[in-house]
């Protein structure tokens, strides 16, 4: 129990002698969590606003403009109020409990995968060695969560709509997993920050796409796949489906409609993360080799403060490119997206894990 | 070998339309948007624009030529005449009705009937959607006084030939007396 | 025991096995009947306020049921009640996309049963523009909704950003930017303001540069491709039967264009002159006949257009824009149908006159009630989630197929 800063103060703070351990434990865990929730929701709320003014100006219009003052930048905030002030319908003959359900699960399964996420070399939520793992293994449980909420919505074209949706989801765990091998091995670590502290040399330039011929290709496949994974792009038929027939959220409305949205944002974000440490260097920029040679060593603040700002700051260019290939490609059919995630995506990632190990062997 | 040749294709084509149509978008996403915010700003209207109606109540005689030309018979007015002169009672058009497609405008005598450039009608009844073009009711001050002088000048003449019948019946009966 | 075999019912048959341990097994036939989808009067994606009666077997579509008159406004029935120029704001009003195309068909219609009537050069020229022009910007919105139904939400804006200008090229010439009832019987109501010429042709030279976005961005797309080739195959033979016509006809490889094959007005000189030509599929993405060739006619139709309208630029000589017309007309007696070029296909007028002051019969074919025909024996057998595609690629305006 070395490592827990928020137990430590909590501990700092000298409660009484009644106050149990586990006590402090859950509510050093509770605080913890509220941090991530708060932070997530409030990268969610600005990611939607980013996605309507990216938008707006692709569209050569302008996004919101009048919520707030400045283009708008309150408008995710009003939809939020709105949202919660909306009447919570839900429908009779429905699985009450499923349909209560389903957003919960799909949020609470995209919250545990983000715990693992770092905020810079010394503040983190949870380190673990296999953190990719977790990732990996968390963010496939919101398919339980929308399969019950087609089951639960009593429609038959709901139902219809869910199992399409699993069917994608399934079918894109295979190459996303498999093209993460691939800098997984160029790196050699599952874990978040070791992995972003192996791409530290050359200045701060020594990114995994660098390092192996065959991690940008497997980047490539791993864009792809997470833009299936988060139902995203031209891979939203599940939710787009609603131009003939009803997609499995139609049910839903008010705040339990917003949590599959905030769990949307939440999972392109978290994906984004991913790629980001996992292709393009994480927390390592030359800025930020600049300023550990400046101030030390890893823990100074400044240095930790330029950590996060960096994988902030691309993992929202990935969530931008997300947004800016959404806005480009026309939707893409649900045997066509099958057909590539079977016959095209796992063939070439299998070749580039292939391809990378040989590397790996022969060169290093 | 043509389904290997095709795989590839499939492949290659995909990146190169998706980074096509990203450079295009692209290129919308950096310049500035097109939105003309109404309504704080405003695209300028052209003159010919087809909006709410304007008349030129002094020009107009009462013919109903725009009446007749309307397709939907939304125009209604209603004068009574003294002489030369109107008495404007009303002049109606009913925007309920009107499809502004301008067949009014053309067969005017007078040219008195314009299509403006305001377009926005808001009301909260539809009463108020039969507006009345009329720029003021009764009769205009220059026909009043045109009326009155015209009334004068009647009575001047109808004085002068009394006077005159008078005169010659004097005359006459002068001229049987001595 | 034997159940009358109805579908959705169990049926129990006579040939079961008698299992080793002595029971009979049944054999039970479990038949599921098909599911009615109602694509509803409303659309999410504008055509306007149509029902299609979809039967469905799972993902197959087995019946497609179009059913029409949700915008029907008796358009034809007031052509007999009101007088001859009063109608023309009526006839924007049933392809209102195109709205220059529609008030040019019954203009000619009802000047051919005018004989003496001569049209200026001027105005024929005005007419010609307008109608290409008009051409232009419908073909935008088939492009742009298609966009929107395939799942592509930008070109949509791009070719609505387009149709704006064009739009406000038209609020200059007639005050209006929809239903223009500019091109009447005789000629055109009110000449070109000074420079509406020159800016039609800056237009010109901006959309070339624009098309070819359009063709990057979406036509050769390879999800937009892959989405639309060899879906909703029209075979020649037919089209010919249901007797489509426009980019529905072309679009299946038959070389048909009324502008050059029947002309009217100056097509015949544009045509010789060799600035009109007929776009044709040809097959090139997938089948011949199928939803991305006909796509293909018609983004390739806005670019021949661009064509014809610089020749008439080039030839177009001041002179009075309107014919030597009564105020109040009255046609002789007679009747007539011409058919012109829509965007959609062939828009004929068919009037008929008793030398009154209103005609006796005014008859509208609208090409879209023609082409939605075609869906009923195109449909089945293709997937649901084709369905929208190929609605969409027929390119229907629900208020010329209900008038």
């Amino acid at each position: 129990m070395e490592d827990r800063p928020i137990l430590e103060i909590l501990r700092s703070f000298g409660p009484p002698e009644w106050v149990p351990e586990w006590a402090l434990w859950l509510t050093a865990a509770g605080i913890g969590v509220g941090m991530l929730v708060a932070f997530v929701s409030l990268l969610a709320l600005f990611s939607i606003w980013m996605e309507r003014k990216v938008a707006g100006h692709i569209q050569c219009r302008y996004g919101p403009m009048y919520a707030g003052g400045w283009h708008g930048w309150a408008q995710t905030i009003a939809d939020g109020v709105k949202l919660l002030l909306k009447e919570d319908i839900i429908p009779t003959g429905s699985d009450k409990p499923l349909f209560v359900l389903a957003p919960a699960i799909v949020l609470a399964s995209i919250f545990a995968a983000l715990v693992v996420m770092p905020v810079s070399y010394g503040f983190y939520f949870a380190e673990m060695d296999l953190g990719v793992f977790t990732i990996l293994a968390l963010g496939s449980t919101t398919t339980i969560g929308v399969i019950m909420a087609g089951w639960a919505s009593n429609s038959k074209w709901a139902i219809y709509g869910a199992m399409r949706e699993a069917a994608q989801v399934i079918a894109y765990e295979i190459p996303l997993g498999l093209s993460l091998l691939v800098p997984l091995m160029a790196l050699g670590t599952f874990s978040l920050l070791d992995a972003s502290s192996a791409q530290a040399g050359w200045y701060g330039m020594n990114w995994a796409v660098f390092q192996n011929p065959f991690v940008f290709p497997a980047f490539l496949i791993f864009a792809t796949a997470a833009l299936a994974e988060t139902k995203r792009a031209p891979f939203d038929l599940p939710e787009a489906e609603s131009e003939l027939v009803a997609g499995f959220l139609t049910e839903y409305s008010g705040i339990r409609w917003s949590f599959f949205f905030m769990e949307e944002y939440a999972a392109m974000f978290l994906m984004s993360v991913v790629g980001s440490i996992f292709f393009f260097g994480g927390f390592e920029t030359p800025i930020t080799a600049a300023a550990r040679s400046m101030f030390g060593s890893n823990d100074h603040l400044v240095v930790q403060l330029i950590c996060a700002l960096t994988l902030l700051l691309k993992s929202f260019f990935g969530v931008f490119l997300m947004m800016w290939l959404r806005w480009t490609l026309p939707r893409i059919r649900i045997d066509q997206v099958m057909t590539m995630g079977y016959k095209y995506l796992t063939p070439l990632s299998l070749l580039c894990v292939l391809g990378a190990a040989v590397w790996e062997l022969i060169i290093s | 070998m043509t389904d290997v040749k095709e795989y590839i294709f499939n492949v290659v084509n995909t990146l190169k339309t998706t980074v096509a149509g990203m450079k295009i978008t692209g290129k919308y996403l950096m310049q500035k948007p097109i939105t003309v915010q109404y309504p704080d700003e405003r695209l300028p209207i052209p003159d010919r624009y087809r909006g709410i109606h304007y008349l030129e109540q002094e020009k107009c005689i009462n013919c109903l030529a725009c009446a007749r030309a309307c397709p939907i018979d939304c125009i209604e007015m209603d004068a009574v005449r003294h002489g030369k002169e109107l008495e404007w009672v009303s002049f109606t058009l009913d925007y309920q009705k009107c499809m502004f497609c301008e067949l009014c405008v053309y067969p005017c005598p007078k040219d008195c009937i314009h299509m403006g450039t305001e377009f926005a009608l808001v009301t909260t009844d539809r009463s108020e959607l039969n507006v009345d073009l009329l720029s003021f009711k009764g009769m205009a001050r220059e026909a009043k006084i045109r009326m009155r002088e015209a009334k004068v000048k009647k009575a001047a003449k109808e004085a002068a030939k009394k006077a005159k019948e008078d005169g010659e019946a004097a005359a006459a009966t002068d001229g049987e007396a001595s | 025991m034997t159940i009358e075999q109805q579908k959705g019912a169990l049926t129990l048959g006579s040939e079961g096995r008698v299992l080793p341990s002595g029971e009979r097994e049944f054999m039970m036939d479990v038949s599921t009947s098909d599911l009615e989808v109602n694509m509803g009067p409303q659309h999410p994606a504008t055509h306007g306020v149509m029902r299609i009666l979809l039967r469905t077997d799972g993902e197959l579509v087995t019946g497609a049921q179009p059913h029409l008159g949700y915008l029907h406004r008796c358009a034809e029935k007031i052509g007999e009640n009101v007088e001859w120029l009063q109608y023309l704001p009526y006839t924007d009003r049933y392809d209102y996309l195109a709205a220059m195309n529609n008030n040019l068909g019954y203009s000619l219609a009802v000047e051919a049963l005018m004989p003496g009537l001569e049209i200026p050069r001027r105005a024929t020229l005005i007419r010609t523009i307008c109608a290409e022009i008009n051409r232009i910007a419908s073909h935008l919105i088939a492009f742009g909704t298609y966009g929107l139904d395939i799942g592509a939400f930008t070109p949509f804006f791009y070719a609505f950003r387009e149709r704006e200008w064009i739009q406000a090229l038209f609020e200059k010439i007639c005050g209006a930017r929809l239903t223009y009832s500019y091109i009447r019987i005789g000629g055109v109501f009110n000449d070109a303001p000074p420079g509406w010429l020159q800016e039609v042709g800056h237009f010109c030279d901006v959309f070339e540069q624009k098309w070819q976005e359009y063709y990057d961005l979406l036509v050769v797309n390879h999800v937009f491709v892959k989405r639309t080739a060899d879906i909703g195959v029209i075979p020649e033979e037919m089209a010919l039967d249901f007797g489509l016509t426009g980019p529905m006809l072309r679009g299946s490889g038959v070389d048909f264009d009324l502008r050059r094959d029947m002309p009217y007005m100056v097509y015949k000189e544009i045509s010789d002159a060799g600035a009109l030509k007929v776009p044709i599929g040809r097959g090139e993405m997938g089948t011949l006949g199928d939803c991305w060739d006909r796509l293909f006619v018609r983004v390739q139709e806005m670019k021949e257009s661009l064509a014809v309208i610089r020749w008439c630029l080039d030839s177009i000589e001041p002179g009075p824009v309107l014919g030597d017309v009564p105020k109040v007309i009255k046609v002789p007696p007679g009747e007539a149908y011409v058919g012109i070029e829509n965007p959609r296909g062939e828009l004929g007028h068919y009037v008929s006159s008793d030398g009154g002051k209103v005609a006796t019969r005014c008859r509208v074919r609208g090409p879209s009630f023609t082409n939605l025909a075609v869906l009923e024996d195109m449909m089945p057998g293709t997937l649901l989630a084709d369905s929208v595609a190929i609605i969409g690629s027929t390119d229907i305006v629900v208020g010329e197929t209900d008038r």
